[in-house]
């Protein structure tokens, strides 16, 4: 699904992820683990297409050229980036933005947009899953929300989006043991043969919740070593600074 | 690399012209040009007195120069002060007598104004160039009381209600434009809402100037009685010229009372292509008095078009308790220059106004925010409470926020808040990964920014604006 | 009037020894304001305060000539007390004193004979006023890397001996880089209706820092104008405080400039006034190269039928990227007949900035009263505390915690 081949990236002319190679297959969940600055938020941003990098190697997503495509046609492929730190939109309403968002992408998809029952009913629907108060959905995006609630909605759009690859940039940073559970369920439910997950972390907590099939570590804008889930036990019992 | 969808903002949609035989005055302004327009009207005597006051006047007047945009010198001597279809110069007597080629114009306009097409709920004052071609509902309207009418048939039928008010909100001797407009006004709309009538349907005036060379020079006057209740709509467009066209309209507004007029406007005018060539001049006063005790007056705005806009829709608080508000989006793009606000004057006693204004600007065009809030001395325990935000779009265009505020008064309270900022790329980035393209996504955020502003448009309105807003800012994103 | 200044200028030209160059500036500048005069209320600057109509209302038969050739006493109880200071000190618009006993003498430099430059705005005719009439001409150097031990305090004191006289003085401060001032202005006027026009121009080069408090404490019945331009290097920081409150008309200008990347400028200001004194702070700062900040706070209180006006401008140049501009202003209102007149204006061509502004005026919080009096207070008792509350939270934004304390012993506010 998704293949990163000798990825070099440089932010004004700093070195950040260098010589990077990543290879994700439908189903699939890995975990890129490290410590602040190995390149981790890159990635991500890479990935979702945000500007500002000077970028050399490869990377396709389903066989398809991803720097030939504009952030949105990615997100019209099926990439779903939940960000570490969702912004707020004022005076958008979230429902509206998540109306707005999930036709844009099936129109891209050449799928029929939904009317507002139709879209209505799907999110009551996720909303109750994930717990997520309903309230929330008709106040503006992100606007007054805590930082737990930012991740959960996060978490439900991805759901609502259902995304074949979805990025999780520190989701579990900020959030108590339940909101933590909540974030983990959303995750699981979507889990299926054909879609794949990158959960970006620092802490090895949220794969006590998630179980991924890979673990790598990041260090300097490398991956040093890549493992099963147990690598994450072992990084957390050592630190990444004796780790190597 | 994204190409700039530049070619759509060729396309302002109204931008077509009408083929249509015109009666036309001489060009030039004159003496005998304003009899000629009293004449077309058919006006009596007292009214072409009125205007040659406003002409005497108008002499000694000089075209104000404080505004930020500048312009070149206006000809005044190459103008045509008044222009009508020739089919209309006998006001046909109903709207299926009407050249087909002007019912054919305001559909495409999107205004139908045949019987069996009409929109619902909204009754229709369509004004072509100088002269008012029709107007729907009137009869409905009449059961109740309400008069809705050209101001020229107002002026043989209802003299009594024009004398008293015309003039009476907006003095002939006001400012250059205004008595420029008391000079040679040519048509626009009367209303009057009988005391403790709530009007059934919202009233709407559409705009429109075809003839080239022609200064539009409308003249609105409503009358709110006791007790009652108005929701007025103003939407305008004209057609794509290399020249630019000068608009000076004045609008006046009474309420008595516990009264209460909602005046909102869609200003659409052609603002030029996008190198600033042609465009219309849109310099228009607008005023509003709070005449009555609990009256209240209610301007909202949204301006995209014009190659100028320079107006300051007021309330003059008079009445005690009586309350003023300006809700205001002003978009720029291209070259486009606006200078627009509001005027609260608060004079009588415990009276509220609220000021809320959202400029946005992009490409070379330039905005400004200028506001007066004046709270006399006799004007006890008044509340003024204003927020400016502007939207900034690029660093080749302006924002400018200049905000007068006087308080002479220590048990009123003013509060002003002005805030600027742009679209931050991270929040372009964000709805991006959502799958909006950067259009919808500025859409979207600029929807977002105005969003106090648009809920306050009615609902017919409140959904075309929002479409205006997105596509007045194409090609502002790179 | 214009025949009283024609001659008073001759007389000056006559009696003092201006070089050739400096005549013929000067006569430039003096027919500039013979062609404009007094400004007033139809100039956008002077909307709010008629300058014109002020002079002729409230000084009869203003002369421009004043005599310089014999020493002024100066009357030494008008000294800063507990405060170690250096001293420049003006009696009538005449030098009477230039003490740098504290400082490194080979550090500073003073120059009082110079070459009038042209008039920095011909616009405004009250500095070519000053350029006209002003007789000596000081310039202040620091060197580089010095900073004065002790504040500098600038006096400008008049006497009973001066009546319906325009004073004009002109003061430069040029900081060299990495070097820092303290600078107080303290007036003291025991004179009569006099107009007194101050040019201060600073030249803050990178690295310097200029702290200046502007103190018009004491009441007078004087027309005064103070025109600060400033010009910031790269870091510089200046930081303005203006006591507003003496004279029965001042207006100070602060014309700012941030030229220099990192260079931020820091303008505070108190009014207290009463009976029917008129002030008003205008100020223009201009952001012209990116990652520069000011900040500007202004409050007031006013009495009796008395009016503060507060013009406050930002502008950001196009080049002036992740500008920081911040602008409140407030006004407590205590009479019926009192007035608070704002215009904050923002001109902004750049679209990563921060700015933002704010206003309000409006009378004292009946509530909090209750609440003070309910705590045993009487009314006066709570409105002052109240008030001293509202001010306070300005003069903390003082640095100098010398300066600090003089100030709040001056406005006599307890903490």
């Amino acid at each position: 699904m998704l293949k990163i081949k000798n990825l070099k990236a440089d932010i004004e002319s700093k070195s950040i992820l260098n010589n990077f190679n990543l290879e994700i297959k439908p189903g699939e969940v890995h975990a890129i683990m490290g410590p602040n600055g190995s390149g981790k938020s890159t990635l991500s941003n890479i990935l979702s297409g945000k500007k500002g990098y000077d970028i050399s190697g490869e990377i396709l997503f389903e066989n398809k050229n991803l720097f030939e495509l504009e952030t949105e046609e990615r997100a019209h492929k099926g990439i779903f980036l939940a960000f570490q730190y969702p912004l707020e939109i004022p005076g958008v309403n979230t429902n509206i933005f998540l109306k707005t968002s999930l036709n844009a992408i099936r129109k891209a998809r050449g799928e029929k947009e939904l009317d507002a029952i139709e879209f209505l009913k799907l999110v009551k629907l996720k909303a109750k899953e994930l717990k997520f108060d309903e309230e929330k959905l008709n106040r503006q995006l992100n606007v007054g929300f805590s930082g737990g609630e930012k991740k959960k909605n996060e978490i439900l759009q991805m759901s609502i989006l259902n995304p074949k690859l979805s990025i999780l940039d520190e989701t579990d940073s900020g959030l108590d043991i339940d909101a933590l559970k909540i974030v983990a369920d959303g995750v699981n439910s979507l889990r299926k043969k054909d879609n794949s997950f990158l959960i970006i972390t620092h802490y090895q907590r949220l794969l006590d919740y998630i179980k991924p099939d890979y673990v790598h570590v990041l260090m300097k804008g490398k991956i040093i070593k890549s493992g099963g889930a147990e690598l994450a036990l072992e990084l957390e019992n050592k630190g990444y600074e004796n780790f190597n | 690399m994204r190409e700039k969808e530049i070619d759509k903002l060729k396309d302002y949609k109204y931008g077509f012209t009408t083929d249509i035989e015109n009666v036309r005055a001489p060009k030039g302004l004159n003496k005998e040009v304003i009899e000629y327009i009293s004449k077309a009207k058919k006006e009596p005597n007292w009214m072409l007195d009125w205007r040659m006051k406003a002409f005497e006047r108008l002499k000694i007047l000089k075209e104000p120069n404080w505004q930020k945009p500048k312009y070149p010198k206006i000809d005044y001597q190459d103008i045509y002060y008044y222009s009508a279809p020739k089919s209309a110069s006998e006001k046909p007597k109903s709207i299926d007598e009407l050249d087909p080629k002007l019912l054919d114009t305001y559909k495409k306009l999107g205004i139908p104004l045949q019987e069996q097409q009409r929109l619902n709920g909204i009754a229709v004052d369509a004004v072509f160039d100088s002269v008012s071609v029709a107007t729907t509902f009137k009869d409905k309207l009449n059961e109740v009381g309400v008069i809705f009418c050209p101001i020229s048939e107002a002026i043989q039928k209802h003299p009594e209600l024009v004398k008293k008010y015309l003039g009476s909100v907006i003095p002939l001797t006001d400012h250059y434009f205004a008595t420029l407009n008391s000079a040679v006004f040519t048509d626009g709309s009367f209303v009057y809402i009988p005391p403790g009538v709530r009007c059934p349907m919202e009233l709407s005036t559409y705009f429109r100037i075809n003839a080239s060379q022609t200064g539009q020079f409308e003249r609105t006057l409503i009358i709110a009685d006791k007790g009652s209740y108005v929701s007025y709509l103003e939407g305008c467009t004209a057609p794509m010229r290399d020249e630019n066209q000068l608009h000076a309209a004045n609008v006046e507004l009474v309420a008595l009372d516990n009264a209460e007029i909602k005046y909102s406007t869609v200003q659409n005018w052609y603002p030029g292509d996008e190198n600033g060539k042609g465009g219309i001049y849109n310099f228009v006063t607008k005023r509003g008095l709070c005449k009555g005790i609990n009256s209240k007056i209610s301007w909202t705005q949204v301006e995209t078009g014009s190659a100028i806009t320079w107006k300051y829709p007021s309330c003059v608080l008079q009445g005690d308790n009586s309350i003023g508000e300006f809700y205001s989006i002003a978009i720029t793009n291209n070259y486009q220059k606006a200078d627009t606000g509001t005027k609260m004057i608060h004079l009588g006693k415990n009276t509220r106004s609220k000021i809320i204004s959202k400029g946005i600007s992009a490409g070379f065009s330039d905005m400004t925010y200028r506001g007066l809030v004046d709270i006399s001395s006799k004007a006890k325990n008044s509340r003024n409470y204003t927020q400016c935000d502007s939207l900034l779009m690029g660093n080749k265009c302006g924002a400018h926020t200049v905000p007068y505020i006087k308080n002479k008064n220590p048990e009123s309270n003013i509060a002003h808040e002005a805030t600027t900022s742009k679209i931050s790329e991270e929040q372009l980035h964000y709805c991006q990964q959502r799958g909006l393209n950067p259009e919808e996504a500025v859409g979207l955020i600029v929807n977002g920014f105005c969003k106090e502003v648009l809920q306050q448009l009615p609902m017919e309105f409140a959904v075309e604006a929002q479409k205006l807003v997105g596509i007045s800012l194409e090609g502002s994103v790179g | 009037m214009i025949e009283q200044l024609k001659i008073d200028f001759e007389k000056l030209i006559k009696n003092s020894n201006f070089s050739k160059k400096n005549v013929e500036i000067k006569r430039k500048s003096f027919h500039n304001f013979i062609e404009k005069g007094f400004p007033n209320r139809r100039e956008e600057n002077w909307k709010f305060s008629d300058l014109n109509q002020i002079i002729s209302k409230n000084i009869k038969n203003l002369s421009f000539y004043n005599d310089l050739s014999k020493p002024n006493k100066i009357d030494q109880s008008i000294f800063i007390d507990g405060l170690e200071h250096n001293k420049l000190v003006f009696v009538n618009g005449r030098i009477e004193k230039i003490e740098f006993d504290y400082e490194e003498k080979n550090k500073i430099e003073i120059l009082d004979d110079l070459v009038l430059e042209k008039s920095n705005d011909d616009n405004n005719s009250l500095l070519s006023l000053n350029n006209a009439f002003v007789s000596k001409y000081f310039k202040l150097i620091v060197k580089k890397n010095y900073s004065l031990q002790k504040p500098l305090v600038i006096y400008n004191i008049t006497n009973k001996d001066l009546v319906s006289k325009s004073i004009n003085l002109k003061v430069d401060i040029f900081l060299e880089e990495n070097s820092s001032l303290k600078l107080v202005d303290f007036s003291d006027d025991k004179s009569n209706t006099n107009f007194i026009n101050v040019n201060y121009s600073f030249d803050l080069q990178k690295y310097s820092i200029l702290k200046n408090y502007k103190i018009d404490n004491n009441s007078n019945n004087n027309i005064k104008y103070y025109f600060n331009y400033i010009s910031q290097e790269i870091n510089s920081v200046s930081e303005i405080f203006l006591l507003s409150s003496g004279s029965e008309f001042i207006k100070n200008e602060i014309n700012c400039n941030l030229r220099g990347k990192y260079s931020s400028a820091f303008v505070n200001g108190i009014f207290i006034l009463n009976k029917k004194k008129h002030h008003e702070i205008k100020t223009n700062i201009n952001h012209l190269v990116e990652n520069t900040k000011s900040y500007q706070l202004i409050k007031g209180v006013l009495e009796d039928t008395s009016k503060a006006v507060y013009q406050g401008k930002i502008f950001v140049d196009s080049k002036a990227q992740r500008t920081n501009g911040y602008q409140l202003s407030k006004a407590i209102l205590l009479n019926d007949n009192t007035e608070f007149n704002a215009k904050p204006e923002l001109e902004i061509y750049a679209d990563d900035v921060k700015c933002s502004h704010g206003s309000a005026s409006g009378s004292l919080n009946e509530d909090s009263i209750f609440y003070l009096m309910s705590r045993g207070l009487n009314y006066n008792e709570a409105k002052k505390l109240l008030i001293n509350g509202f001010l306070l939270d300005v003069v903390e934004k003082i640095t100098d915690s010398e300066i600090k304390n003089l100030i709040k012993n001056i406005m006599s506010l307890k903490q």
